[in-house]
């Protein structure tokens, strides 16, 4: 029975991920001004769980949106939103606007 | 803009109309009057309208992360009423007594949410441009070929899984809306990593290198079984249990008791 319950404690605790979840998390800041991404390079550490607080300038709402970050979130006009995203491995995570998918481009690179 | 028009709208729509085709298909071979569609779709357009007025207060919720809990508790319903109308309907199918009235809210339930979640982005989408009046004429005929697009394939699916003998037709039409389920479930569970309320995991795989999620075959396995190209072991695990769950659900429901008056009209 103790097994069982240090395994099933063992395994919350690996899901957990302790790390990720009870450390702060660091903060980067994306804004959307015109439809664009600013900065449209934004380079984040690797193997991190990172906040990302995206805001949009722009009147109309637009939609952040990346298939290799695995992310979907509406912003609304002059609204800010909050993003959690990775841990990534080192590389190049492209992220464009939904709504504005012609000039709202940009990349995360984690390093 | 018309393309990007057209892709947004009918990619919300795909999902939707999948879901609505097989359940109405579903339904008229369970000998239930479609009528129900109209208040589902009824109410899934208000829910629309709602969400989508109220996605400003719902996004400042649980410090900014409401639009991602709200949209995986939405899915998470749609989860646990598609398991109960796979009970429903299995044991309709296997001569066990149908509940009607009961099969019938579950199905509303289902589409009005499902319409819910796809419709607000469309409608936010939508009245974007209500101010950019150049690009709305672009913006609305694209959203209108989306449309029409998806729900042409959702009436030819509806029509396939019509023309087929109803056990068969209710086996496979399970089976897909079990897949589609498992989809909803992963989704969930990727909102929720999204919102920090489940740790976040490197990828278990990667295949978007031969299958890219916003391909088009990608966007339709995405709506058809929740396709997933770089998935954590938590989305995997929710897909793959969520999957089992109704699949046992769904054995166990649809098995005859004695030898059953299938082929009558139930």
């Amino acid at each position: 029975m103790q097994t069982v319950m240090r395994t099933i404690l063992l395994l919350l605790l690996w899901l957990a991920g302790i790390r990720g979840v009870f450390a702060d998390k660091p903060v980067f800041e994306l804004e959307i001004r015109d439809h664009l991404f600013i900065p449209e390079v934004l380079i984040v550490p690797a193997n991190t769980r990172i906040k990302l607080l995206v805001r949009n300038h722009d009147p109309s709402p637009e939609e952040f949106e990346s298939y290799e970050l695995n992310r979907e979130k509406v912003i609304m006009g002059k609204r800010e939103a909050v993003i959690f995203i990775g841990p990534l491995l080192p590389g190049e995570y492209p992220f464009f606007g939904e709504f504005h998918p012609e000039t709202a481009l940009g990349k995360v690179i984690a390093e | 803009m018309l393309l990007t028009s057209v892709v947004i709208v009918l990619r919300e729509v795909l999902e939707a109309a999948l879901l609505i085709s097989i359940l109405s298909a579903l339904s008229g071979i369970m000998g239930i009057s479609r009528q129900w569609l109209l208040w589902a779709l009824g109410f899934g357009f208000a829910g629309a309208i709602g969400y989508g007025l109220g996605i400003d207060t719902i996004s400042g919720l649980f410090a900014g992360t409401g639009q991602e809990l709200s949209s995986a508790a939405m899915q998470f319903l749609i989860y646990l009423l598609l398991i109960i109308f796979a009970f429903l309907a299995g044991r309709s199918v296997s001569g066990r007594g149908s509940h009607g009235t009961l099969t019938v809210t579950v199905m509303t339930a289902i589409v009005a949410l499902a319409i819910t979640r796809e419709g607000f982005e469309i409608l936010v989408y939508l009245f974007g441009f209500a101010d950019e009046w150049q690009q709305s004429l672009a913006v609305l005929t694209g959203a209108l070929i989306g449309a029409g697009v998806g729900i042409s394939a959702g009436a030819l699916i509806y029509y396939l899984f019509s023309s087929m003998s109803h056990r068969y037709a209710l086996l496979l039409g399970l089976c897909v809306l079990s897949l589609v389920a498992a989809g909803m479930i992963s989704q969930a569970a990727l909102l929720l990593i999204q919102a920090d309320w489940l740790p976040s995991q490197l990828p278990l795989w990667d295949t978007s290198a031969w299958l890219a999620e916003q391909s088009l075959t990608g966007t339709v396995l995405y709506a058809l079984i929740g396709y997933e190209a770089t998935p954590t072991a938590i989305q995997a695990a929710c897909y793959f249990g969520g999957l089992l769950l109704l699949l046992i659900v769904v054995l166990m429901s649809t098995r005859t008791p004695q030898p059953s008056p299938l082929e009558k009209p139930l």
